[in-house]
């Protein structure tokens, strides 16, 4: 593969770039360490459900379900735990994650089953898991004091720490999980030859199919990877919070659909990069993190979000059209 | 690209409205015990007229729609479960799966359908809620709201804990008291719409710029945390960067908890003041660890058992008048005011007193 970073990519940059300087100058503040770790932080749960959504949208298909599995996959590990006692991180992860990619083979089965759009059957799925969580295992908030120990320092803990003039600052951990789900995705996309078939059914299936590859079995691996990210995020995202509760997370993947797609990730299929994915997310933060920092009051919140998420998509779908034009394909 | 562009958005936007339907196809299902219930207990007085019914609380069927899922609402519903307990009155909860108003809407459209004898509600965004509630009360149900003074003229009742005002000044006495009444400090609420947490907001401030000049307030307007540990969180540490002499928060959510994180994150934990609204279960750890100062609230287990003994007192017409007593604590002689019926149940919370409650 090249390692050149597209127009498309760069274009995402001067936009980050840009606006960061556009902060900057409103607010010194802005200007660093903390920054970045706050946002490495607070954007480390939507990277790790993005890398899954993007494998699951280069292989044409789509996922909405996945924040009700990250919640289906934390809330049961973690109340498990508590129920039993056991205070272990690698436990949490692992049952997490392993109901997480349970959910999503129920998902891919569903959708080669009944040949309905994706995004249809995760929409119905979404509600599905959501309704057999509160229904079956429980529907109680659980607060700092009852969760497991180990979640807690996990969600506080820090790689290393430096001092700020009024307190200090850390680089989360929860970078970890973030950069293993990042190189799994990248190791599995470039490496791996399911990775060049889910390339190949979201570019055709019917070509990927007398290729040799059976859409099949790509799509329970696509949907079963999707949800074991969304498992540890579900962790990553209750030892953030060090809290459990039993309604958040869902509703909110419509957020990093945005992301991933503003990333650069065709939504038909066939297309999509790690990098863009993240540089979209970190996008979506930024915009969302300053907003106090540059003095708007509450009220401009999504009027300001809305408006410059539709600009950046602007133009790099612009930027997009200017070099197709250049190869002569004309797309229009 | 162009055209996929404009797909996304309008995908977007479809499972936006999606999701919404959604929510209220599921939750219709839930509450299937129709009015059946009424005909079997039989009224022994007059059989030709179905709708004169005894004062027994067993004859009516009041159901509290409560906001969301979550601890405050999980406690709300242990106090109507002792509701029906202690009097027998065929009272029931209805969750809605998001916190919004389109679900309570979607809820209350089912609830009058089925022509329940009084809905109570605890509205997300009560103007929203307004059409349906006249709707309802022209269906001939008592609507008891409780949070919404506001729109206090559109229903039959409104229970409060306290005078909003009061309850505001607690916080913002408790703030001043914790930053020795000086340096700057910012407000959160869970949404610029939801009524008590603006006039909590409203008064604190507005006390604090009277009494304590020295005290400065970062913003105009109050911080959104959206209800959500996670927004407090973010937005808190947002905050200290852009504030960083700031000196204390109060959120009138009880998302305190996710502030509390963001100052340790930041090693800043008790030096950084915070007074937040606050349950127990959610928030025992911050308050032993010295990281939130005080915890305001009330009990919402008492609140939902005097709105939902209020619609009752309603619907039997036997009415609510000032000094009406609730039955349940805080509420054993209210003060009506309008539609408004005030109890007197401020709970405080601090590290001392915080293992004696347990909800």
């Amino acid at each position: 593969m090249t390692k050149k970073i597209d127009a498309f990519q760069r274009m995402l940059l001067i936009i980050i770039v840009v606006y960061s300087v556009f902060v900057t100058i409103k607010n010194p503040g802005f200007f660093q360490i903390q920054t970045v770790f706050d946002i490495v932080k607070t954007s480390s749960t939507t990277m790790i459900v993005a890398m899954g959504l993007l494998v699951v949208m280069i292989s044409g298909g789509i996922d909405v379900s996945f924040m009700a599995i990250a919640l289906f996959g934390s809330y049961t590990s973690l109340y498990i735990m508590i129920q039993t006692g056991i205070n272990h991180l690698a436990f949490a992860f692992a049952v997490s994650m392993g109901i997480g990619a349970l959910l999503g083979l129920v998902n891919a089965v569903l959708i080669s089953w009944l040949r309905l759009p994706p995004f249809i059957i995760t929409l119905g799925t979404q509600n599905l898991f959501h309704g057999i969580m509160t229904t079956f295992i429980s529907d109680k908030s659980f607060g700092s004091g009852v969760l497991p120990e180990c979640l807690h320092q996990f969600g506080q803990g820090t790689l290393f720490k430096i001092a700020t003039d009024n307190g200090s600052t850390g680089l989360t951990v929860s970078l970890i999980p973030v950069l293993a789900a990042g190189l799994a995705t990248y190791f599995i996309l470039r490496r791996t030859m399911v990775g060049r078939g889910v390339v190949a059914i979201g570019n055709d299936e019917e070509s990927a199919r007398r290729a040799g590859f059976n859409p099949f079995r790509i799509r329970l691996f696509v949907y079963a990877y999707s949800g074991a990210l969304a498992g540890m995020m579900g962790i990553v995202y209750a030892a953030q919070v060090n809290a459990l509760y039993p309604n958040k997370m869902v509703g909110d993947e419509l957020m990093v659909v945005a992301a991933v797609v503003i990333g650069g990730t065709k939504i038909t299929g066939g297309q999509g990069k790690i990098f863009g994915a993240v540089l979209g997310v970190i996008i979506t933060y930024l915009l969302n993190s300053t907003l106090i920092m540059i003095g708007l009051s509450s009220s401009w919140n999504n009027l300001f979000v809305g408006a410059i998420l539709v600009i950046a998509v602007a133009i790099t779908s612009y930027q997009e059209r200017v070099k197709n034009r250049k190869h002569l394909i004309f797309t229009e | 690209m162009k055209k996929k562009v404009l797909g996304v958005i309008l995908s977007v936007a479809m499972a936006a409205t999606l999701l919404a339907g959604c929510g209220s196809a599921g939750d219709s299902g839930t509450d299937t015990q129709t009015p059946a219930a009424e005909d079997s207990t039989d009224n022994d007085q007059s059989a030709d007229e179905a709708s004169d019914k005894s004062a027994d609380p067993a004859d009516y069927k009041v159901v509290m729609v409560v906001k969301q899922s979550d601890s405050w609402f999980d406690d709300m519903a242990t106090g109507i479960e002792q509701l029906k307990k202690d009097t027998g009155l065929n009272v029931s909860v209805q969750v809605p799966e998001t916190g919004d108003a389109a679900s309570q809407i979607s809820i209350m459209e089912d609830l009058i359908a089925q022509d329940v004898d009084a809905i109570c509600v605890v509205p997300n965004d009560p103007n929203a809620l307004v059409p349906t509630i006249e709707k309802a009360r022209d269906a001939g149900i008592v609507v008891v709201t409780h949070e919404a003074p506001g729109i206090a003229d559109c229903v039959d009742l409104d229970v409060e804990a306290f005078v909003n005002e009061t309850f505001g000044e607690l916080f913002a006495e408790k703030l001043a008291t914790a930053m020795g009444g000086k340096g700057k400090y910012a407000g959160f609420v869970g949404g610029l719409t939801m009524e008590t947490h603006m006039a909590w907001y409203n008064a604190a401030v507005a006390y604090l710029e009277e009494k304590y000049p020295d005290m400065e307030n970062v913003s105009e307007e109050p911080y959104e945390d959206a209800n959500s540990v996670e927004g407090a969180h973010d937005k808190a540490l947002e905050v200290l960067k852009a504030y960083p002499d700031i000196a204390g928060f109060f959120d009138c959510s009880a998302q305190g908890g996710g502030i509390c994180e963001a100052l340790q994150e930041n090693d800043l934990g008790g030096t950084v003041k915070v007074v937040s609204l606050a349950l127990p279960s959610m928030s025992a750890t911050y308050l032993k660890d010295g990281s939130m100062s005080t915890g305001l609230c009330w009990r919402p287990a008492d609140a939902g058992y005097a709105a939902c003994y209020a619609a009752y007192l309603i619907a039997s017409e036997q009415g609510v008048s000032d000094g009406t007593d609730l039955k349940a604590t805080g509420y054993e002689s209210i003060s009506l005011d309008g539609n408004i019926g005030y109890g007197n149940a401020p709970l405080e919370f601090t590290a001392d007193n915080i293992d004696d409650y347990n909800f």
